[in-house]
């Protein structure tokens, strides 16, 4: 590529590590062949014992980060673009290295360049409002609030949750899940997921060492919480005297019917992560490979509606797992398990052949 | 009369409810002006953002639902008035209703 920062020695290297790190020695041998265009990941066997992109390994990104600095007004001032130095205020520094984590595991592991697959600019603005307690993706850019320092800490210092908003961007340019009830649920659970799996990829982290948690580093000590929420176990997060309980449920028996949060777009999310962690955790090792292919592959296989409930879901993802690794397949059957342990309705087993 | 502000959703999807009874304020002329300015009956809900804030709010038989984006002019008013006049009520849990799925 003509603006590649990693040395060729270093692209050589990779290449040849193919008995270890298949897709990153694919994607250095990508590299090493300018202007090549990316390919998609190849099918593979599951195999727990190893990962095929390397976790280290390099990617390119493009990144913008602004400063809002205390008004509402976006983008704000252009602070660091990509290949600048620190700039020693935390939150634009830590929203720099998020975004590389970000696009590192989209890069190296699916194959992606970027929210859109064809390398644009990732861009971010920090300092957004005043004690602003949120974060969100805007169509265009992730913008972060510094949080009130009572209950909120601030959100650009949480890997899970910058992962969470580019995923949103993520999901805007492939399936387009429609943000309200149980689509905006199925939204908020991939942007959790690949949030999830931005931390785990970047620390290395096995299924089965993984918190499974999304935004542990938000609050203030204060507050009696591990994080915003636990794929493992919704509903579990925080139990606090101002924040009340986390409300996520965990089973589809105790889905919540409302209209308030898009039709409880962050409540009911709680069922299909659950569903997702323990398939990871069936599967075992590397929660990126396995089942995180599998959730990949329904995003962008153009089969997932706008409008998909949940159990339309389910099924795609079962039908991926076999697609990707077979029938009788370990991961088959653990994307099958994880839905009916939560309680979501998924068609009948085909035989194995 | 009570005019009730209720917050949904946002990254972190917690329910906040801010409730002031109008007439109990000493500036209740103010406040009478400020909520008959409202454009209740244009007020329609745009295309969900991911993870921004949704806005529920009510007074007497008027209700509107606008996200964060579309919470300009009278209607940011009256929530920053809210919001300074009363501490929220938070509940994590939305009020049950039936169900039907």
């Amino acid at each position: 590529m003509p603006y590649a920062i990693v040395p060729p020695y270093l692209l050589r290297r990779v290449a040849a590590a193919g008995d270890h790190y298949p897709t990153a020695a694919a994607a250095a041998r990508r590299s090493l062949r300018a202007g090549a265009p990316s390919e998609p990941a190849p099918v593979r066997p599951f195999d727990p014992s190893q990962s095929y992109a390397l976790p280290d390994s390099p990617s390119q990104p493009d990144r913008r980060i602004s400063d809002a600095g205390g008004t509402t007004r976006l983008p704000g001032r252009l602070v660091r673009r990509e290949g600048e130095r620190a700039t020693g205020d935390e939150a634009v520094d830590d929203a720099y290295d998020g975004l590389g984590d970000t696009h590192r595991l989209f890069d190296q592991v699916y194959g992606r360049d970027s929210i859109d697959g064809r390398g644009m600019p990732l861009e971010a603005s920090v300092h957004y409002g005043r004690d602003y307690d949120n974060a969100f993706w805007d169509g265009a850019r992730m913008v972060f609030g510094d949080g009130d320092g009572e209950v909120f800490a601030g959100f650009a210092n949480s890997l899970t949750v910058i992962g969470h908003e580019l995923s949103h961007g993520v999901v805007e340019h492939t399936a387009r899940l429609r943000y309200e009830y149980q689509s905006g649920a199925l939204n908020e659970h991939v942007a959790d997921v690949f949030g999830s799996l931005v931390e785990q990829y970047a620390r290395g982290q096995s299924a089965e060492t993984a918190s499974w948690l999304v935004g542990a580093e938000v609050f203030t000590d204060a507050v009696e919480g591990r994080a915003l929420r636990s794929m493992l176990e919704p509903g579990t997060a925080y139990d606090d005297d101002v924040l009340g309980r986390d409300p996520q449920p965990a089973h589809f028996d105790d889905f919540i019917d409302t209209d308030e949060d898009n039709g409880g777009v962050h409540l009911n999310s709680g069922i299909p992560n659950r569903a997702f962690a323990l398939a990871a955790r069936a599967a075992g090792g590397f929660a990126w490979e396995g089942v995180g292919r599998v959730w990949y592959d329904v995003l962008v296989s153009g089969e997932l509606a706008e409008n998909a409930k949940f159990a339309a879901f389910a099924d795609l993802t079962i039908a991926a797992a076999v697609r990707r690794y077979g029938v009788g397949s370990a991961i088959a059957a653990a994307v099958r398990s994880g839905w009916e342990t939560v309680g979501v309705p998924v068609a009948a087993a085909e035989p194995a052949r | 009369m009570d005019v009730v502000v209720v917050r949904s959703g946002g990254l972190a999807g917690l329910r906040t409810e801010w409730r002031v009874d109008v007439g109990a304020q000493p500036d209740a002329d103010e406040w009478d002006g400020l909520l008959r300015s409202l454009p209740w009956r244009t007020a329609t809900s745009t295309a969900p953002t991911p993870d921004r804030y949704v806005y529920r709010i009510s007074c007497a038989s008027h209700e509107a639902t606008l996200g964060e984006g579309q919470l300009t002019g009278p209607w940011r008013s009256l929530v920053d008035r809210v919001q300074q006049t009363v501490e929220p009520t938070r509940r994590s849990r939305p009020p049950a209703r039936p169900r039907s799925r």
